[in-house]
C-alpha cells in the first residue's frame, strides 16, 4: 500500500492532485531522469567530434576521459588529401537538393491533382501510392539495378534521383496540405478567366508555401542520409555522395578511425547547425508527415 | 486555338497533367520493378541480361538455404527487440514531455532529436568505434567495476548491439511522432477525468492510450518495416559487412549481398517477394488488431 502511494507521487500526471513539497520532488526525479537520457543520447556525438581531433593513437586508449587534452587538425588535413571528401561533400550537396526540387515539384503538382479535382480513380490512386509505401526497397533495387545499368544511367545524376522522386509520403503530404484550399478561391480565379495551370502556380503554390518548405528540407536531409540506392548507382569515388564515400573508408577491415571520425563529423555537423535554425521545420514536419497518415 | 491545346486546358485533363510526372515515374520506377521482380524470381539469371524460366526452383533453394534462415531469425529477433524497446519507451518520454512537468522539455526534446538527423554511416562508424573492445562503452563498464564485453566479435551480443544502436537513432523520432499526436488530445478530458477522481494511471490507461491509437499504430508499422529492412547498420558495424558466426546477418543485407556481391540476381529477388510478403502480412494483422481494438473501446 505504501509502496503504491509513494508511486503515485512521483506520477506524471498528478498535477491537479498534487501540491506543495511533493510536487518539487517529483519535478526534480522527472528532470533528473531527463538529465541522464539527454547525457547519453549526447554523449556518442560528443565523443565522435571529441575523437575527430584526437591523434589515432588516443582514440582507443583515453578510457572514459572526455577532456580535449591533446588536440590536433591533422585528421581534417589528411583526410582531404587522401580521399577527394570535398568532391563527395559537393556531390551530396547538389545531389540532395536535386533530389528534394524535383520530388517535390512533381509531389506538390500530384498532390494539387489530387486535393482539388474530381475525376475517376482518384480515391483508388491514392490507396495504390499509399500501399506502395509498404514495398521493401530491397525488393525494388534487383529489378532498379538491372533497369538503369540497360539505360545507361549508372554512376549519374538521373540514375541517382529519378528512381526515387515518385515519394508517397510527398505526394500524400501535400494532398493533405492543399485540401484546405478553398474550392471558392479557385472558382473565382476561374471566373476571372485563369487557366488550370494558372491556378497552381498563383493560388496552389503561394498558399503551400510552408508545407513545400517543410517537404524540401526533411527530403534533401533523407537523401543525405541514405546509403542504399546511391551505393549502388554510383561506382566512381568522384562521382559519389558522402554517405558512400565514407562507407567505402569505414567497411574496411581496420578502417582509420582518426579520418572516418573526422568525415563522420564533417557530414553531421553541417546538419546539426542547420537543424537548429530550422529546428520547427524539421521538427513539426515529422510529426506532420507521422500524424497525417491515420 | 486547336482542340488539342483546347483539351488540356479543360478543367477534365488539369488533374492528368498535373499527376503526369508523379505517375511516370511511379509506373516506371516502382509498379514496374515489382512486377519485374516478381518474374526474375523464377528465373535463372545469369549477368543482367539472360534470364531463364525455372519454376519455383529459387523458392525451393531458399527453403535449405541455411543462411537465409539465419537471416530471417535474426531479422525477426531485432526487429521485435526494437518494438520493445521504440514503442513504450518514445511514448513515455512523450506522455512526460507533454504534461508540462519536465523544465525546459523543448531544449530536451531537440537534444533527444538530434540522432535521427545523423546519417546511419555516421550512427553505424561511430557505434562501431564506441563499441570497439576498448572503446567507449568498455571504457564506461570498466569504471564501473563489471565485465568489458567484446560486442562486436561475438555472435550472440550482434543483436543486443544492433537494437541499443537502434534505441539511439530512432527514440527521438518516435517521441515526435507520439507528441503530435499527444497534441490532438484536447485537455478537457484530463480535466472532466480528474473532476470525476481519476488518478494519473487510470488517465494514462484509459485516456491517452486508447486516443493515440492511430499514432500508436502508425509507429508500430514504421517500427515493423524499418525492423525487416536493417541493411545499414550491419553493412556499417562489421568489417566489409561481415558479422562473426552470421550474428547480424540480417535479411536486407543477405539480398544486397545475393545480388550485388554474387550476382545471383533470381535467388534475390525470390528473398526480396518473401521480404515484401512478411511485411505486408504483418502490417495486415497490425490493421486488423488495432482495428479490432477500437472497436471495442
Amino acid at each position: 500500500m505504501s509502496a503504491a502511494s509513494q508511486y503515485s507521487t512521483a506520477s506524471p500526471t498528478d498535477v491537479q492532485v498534487s501540491r506543495g513539497r511533493q510536487f518539487t520532488v517529483s519535478k526534480i526525479t522527472i528532470l533528473v531522469i531527463f538529465l541522464i537520457l539527454a547525457f547519453l543520447f549526447l554523449i556518442p556525438l560528443y565523443w565522435m567530434v571529441l575523437s575527430s581531433v584526437r591523434p589515432l593513437g588516443l582514440i582507443f586508449t583515453s578510457g572514459t576521459n572526455m577532456l580535449p587534452t591533446v588536440t590536433t587538425l591533422d585528421n581534417y588535413s589528411r583526410l582531404f588529401s587522401s580521399v577527394p571528401y570535398l568532391n563527395w561533400f559537393a556531390n551530396s550537396v547538389v545531389q540532395s537538393l536535386g533530389f528534394s526540387i524535383a520530388s517535390v515539384t512533381i509531389c506538390a503538382m500530384g498532390g494539387f491533382a489530387l486535393a482539388k479535382y474530381r475525376f475517376r480513380g482518384r480515391n483508388t490512386l491514392l490507396i495504390l501510392i499509399l500501399l506502395s509505401q509498404m514495398i521493401p526497397f530491397y525488393l525494388l533495387i534487383i529489378p532498379l539495378f538491372v533497369m538503369i545499368v540497360k539505360m545507361g544511367l549508372v554512376d549519374t545524376l538521373v540514375g541517382a534521383i529519378l528512381p526515387l522522386a515518385a515519394h508517397p509520403i510527398g505526394i500524400f503530404f501535400m494532398r493533405q496540405y492543399m485540401l484546405s484550399i478553398e474550392d471558392e478561391l479557385l472558382d473565382a480565379a476561374r471566373v476571372d478567366g485563369a487557366s488550370e495551370y494558372r491556378l497552381f502556380f498563383s493560388i496552389a503554390v503561394p498558399i503551400s508555401r510552408p508545407a513545400i518548405a517543410t517537404l524540401l528540407v526533411l527530403f534533401a536531409l533523407e537523401y543525405w542520409n541514405n546509403l542504399l540506392w546511391p551505393l549502388i548507382v554510383f561506382r566512381s569515388p568522384e562521382r559519389m555522395p558522402l554517405a558512400v564515400g565514407l562507407s567505402t573508408l569505414v567497411t574496411q577491415y581496420y578502417p582509420s578511425y582518426d579520418l572516418v571520425m573526422a568525415g563522420s563529423t564533417l557530414a553531421t555537423v553541417p546538419i546539426i547547425i542547420l537543424f537548429l535554425f530550422l529546428r520547427r521545420q524539421f521538427m513539426e514536419g515529422f510529426g506532420a508527415l507521422g500524424t497525417g497518415i491515420k | 486555338m486547336n482542340r488539342l491545346t483546347t483539351f488540356i486546358y479543360s478543367r477534365k485533363a488539369a488533374p492528368w497533367v498535373f499527376l503526369a510526372p508523379f505517375l511516370i515515374l511511379f509506373l516506371v520506377f516502382k509498379v514496374f520493378p515489382v512486377v519485374l521482380a516478381v518474374l526474375m524470381s523464377f528465373q535463372k539469371i545469369q549477368g543482367i541480361n539472360t534470364g531463364e524460366f525455372n519454376g519455383v526452383a529459387n523458392y525451393e533453394a531458399l527453403a535449405s538455404n541455411v543462411r537465409f534462415g539465419v537471416a530471417l531469425r535474426n531479422t525477426t529477433l531485432y526487429t521485435v527487440g526494437t518494438l520493445i524497446v521504440l514503442i513504450p519507451i518514445p511514448l513515455i518520454i512523450a506522455v512526460l514531455l507533454d504534461s508540462g512537468r519536465v523544465v525546459k522539455a523543448t531544449v530536451f526534446r531537440t537534444i533527444l532529436f538530434l540522432p535521427a538527423l545523423t546519417s546511419l554511416v555516421v550512427v553505424g562508424t561511430v557505434f562501431r568505434a564506441v563499441l570497439n573492445p576498448t572503446g567507449l562503452l568498455n571504457s564506461a563498464i570498466e569504471q564501473v567495476g563489471a565485465q568489458p564485453q567484446r560486442w562486436l566479435e561475438v555472435a550472440e551480443l550482434a543483436i543486443p548491439s544492433l537494437i541499443l544502436l537502434a534505441a539511439w537513432r530512432w527514440t527521438g523520432i518516435n517521441i515526435i511522432y507520439f507528441s503530435s499526436g499527444l497534441v490532438n488530445i484536447s485537455k478537457e478530458i484530463y480535466e472532466a477525468a480528474a473532476i470525476d477522481g481519476a488518478n494519473a494511471f487510470q488517465m494514462f490507461w484509459r485516456i491517452t492510450l486508447p486516443l493515440l491509437r492511430p499514432t500508436t499504430l502508425f509507429v508500430v508499422i514504421l517500427t515493423i518495416i524499418g525492423g525487416f529492412q536493417v541493411f545499414v547498420e550491419p553493412y556499417i558495424l562489421y568489417p566489409g559487412g561481415q558479422s562473426p558466426g552470421d550474428g547480424g546477418l540480417s535479411l536486407a543485407y543477405l539480398i544486397y549481398r545475393t545480388a550485388f556481391n554474387s550476382f545471383n540476381l533470381g535467388s534475390a529477388a525470390a528473398m526480396g517477394v518473401v521480404l515484401a510478403l512478411i511485411i505486408f502480412i504483418l502490417s495486415l494483422i497490425q490493421f486488423r488488431f488495432f482495428g479490432a481494438f477500437q472497436r471495442e473501446g
